[in-house]
């Protein structure tokens, strides 16, 4: 048989969803309302391209380009870490006694 | 009285005035409280049996992050089971596990009762007594397919002026209600 029993009302009348909130009084739900009756309806919902970023694309560009350095820095091998000190250290070179970033092996003396 | 009504996809179905709720899998209700034991809440929808609500149902929870309902909160949730054999069971998540507005109401506002009818009239797509209502001033509002519904505004008045006109809504006609509506807005 091709009659199927419903029991809701939801299907038949399209019904709007039950939480509401007007005038902005919680707009958490204003939010839900829109999301949940346009689905109903199968209305294309507008994609915000640009969401509201608290950091600007510039600032974001410019802590990645340290960012990159500070984490590799993490991955360097102990002997490389202080090479890298060494040179962060040239600037001082003059005031301070620079000390050798790389210990050569000293042979045993018989 | 009844009427009968023809959906675009071929469905029919019988419109009567209703006075009990009767639970129905996949319905919003308001749901009350009334017991907390172990892993399940016992909520009152007002209809012939209590509905059951376990605390994992809720967005987020867990067995150590337990959603903070007592006895006496309102709860919004669907119904996951609802049939003649079973003791209806509700969630306040939806397929996806998100909350979707659904969970404990929060403190204050208003829990009054009307017809189903109204319920779905209200619940219409384009009703005009809500459209009138949401000019008059901020407030929030939960209609529960079981015939409850929850209401806060601002202040305790503008909360009662509200519940009153959606209890005379039953028997108003439309004139009388705009010309409520007219006087209030006016104040």
């Amino acid at each position: 048989s091709f009659i199927i029993e419903e029991r809701s009302f939801m299907p038949c009348e399209d019904l709007l969803y039950g939480r509401m909130s007007f005038k902005g009084f919680n707009p958490e739900i204003e939010k839900l309302m829109i999301q949940m009756n346009s689905r109903s309806k199968e209305e294309e919902i507008e994609v915000d391209d640009k969401m509201e970023a608290d950091v600007s694309d510039e600032e974001m560009a410019r802590r990645y380009e340290t960012l990159v350095g500070t984490i590799g820095k993490k991955f360097l091998r102990k002997r490389d870490q202080r090479v890298l000190q060494g040179e962060d250290e040239d600037g001082n070179s003059n005031t301070r006694p620079s000390k050798k970033a790389k210990k050569k092996f000293l042979k045993p003396q018989d | 009285g009844g009427g009968g009504g023809g959906g675009g996809g071929g469905a029919y179905w019988v419109d009567s005035q209703q006075k009990r709720y009767v639970p129905v899998k996949g319905d919003h209700v308001i749901g009350i409280v009334t017991a907390k034991t172990g892993d399940v809440f016992k909520l009152d929808v007002g209809g012939s049996e209590q509905a059951s609500l376990s605390y994992l149902a809720f967005e987020g929870a867990t067995k150590r992050n337990r959603p903070n309902v007592q006895v006496g909160d309102l709860i919004y949730g669907q119904f996951l089971v609802a049939n003649k054999d079973m003791e209806p069971e509700m969630v306040c998540i939806d397929s996806s596990g998100r909350s979707s507005g659904m969970g404990i109401i929060g403190q204050d506002g208003f829990l009054f009762k009307v017809s189903l009818g109204l319920i779905r009239k209200l619940l219409a797509p384009k009703c005009e007594i809500i459209q009138e209502l949401s000019q008059l001033y901020p407030f929030e509002l939960v209609l529960g397919m079981n015939g409850r519904i929850w209401v806060k505004a601002k202040t305790v008045q503008q909360t009662l002026i509200i519940v009153n006109i959606l209890e005379a809504c039953e028997y108003m006609t439309a004139e009388q209600r705009k010309q409520a509506l007219a006087k209030l807005s006016g104040n």
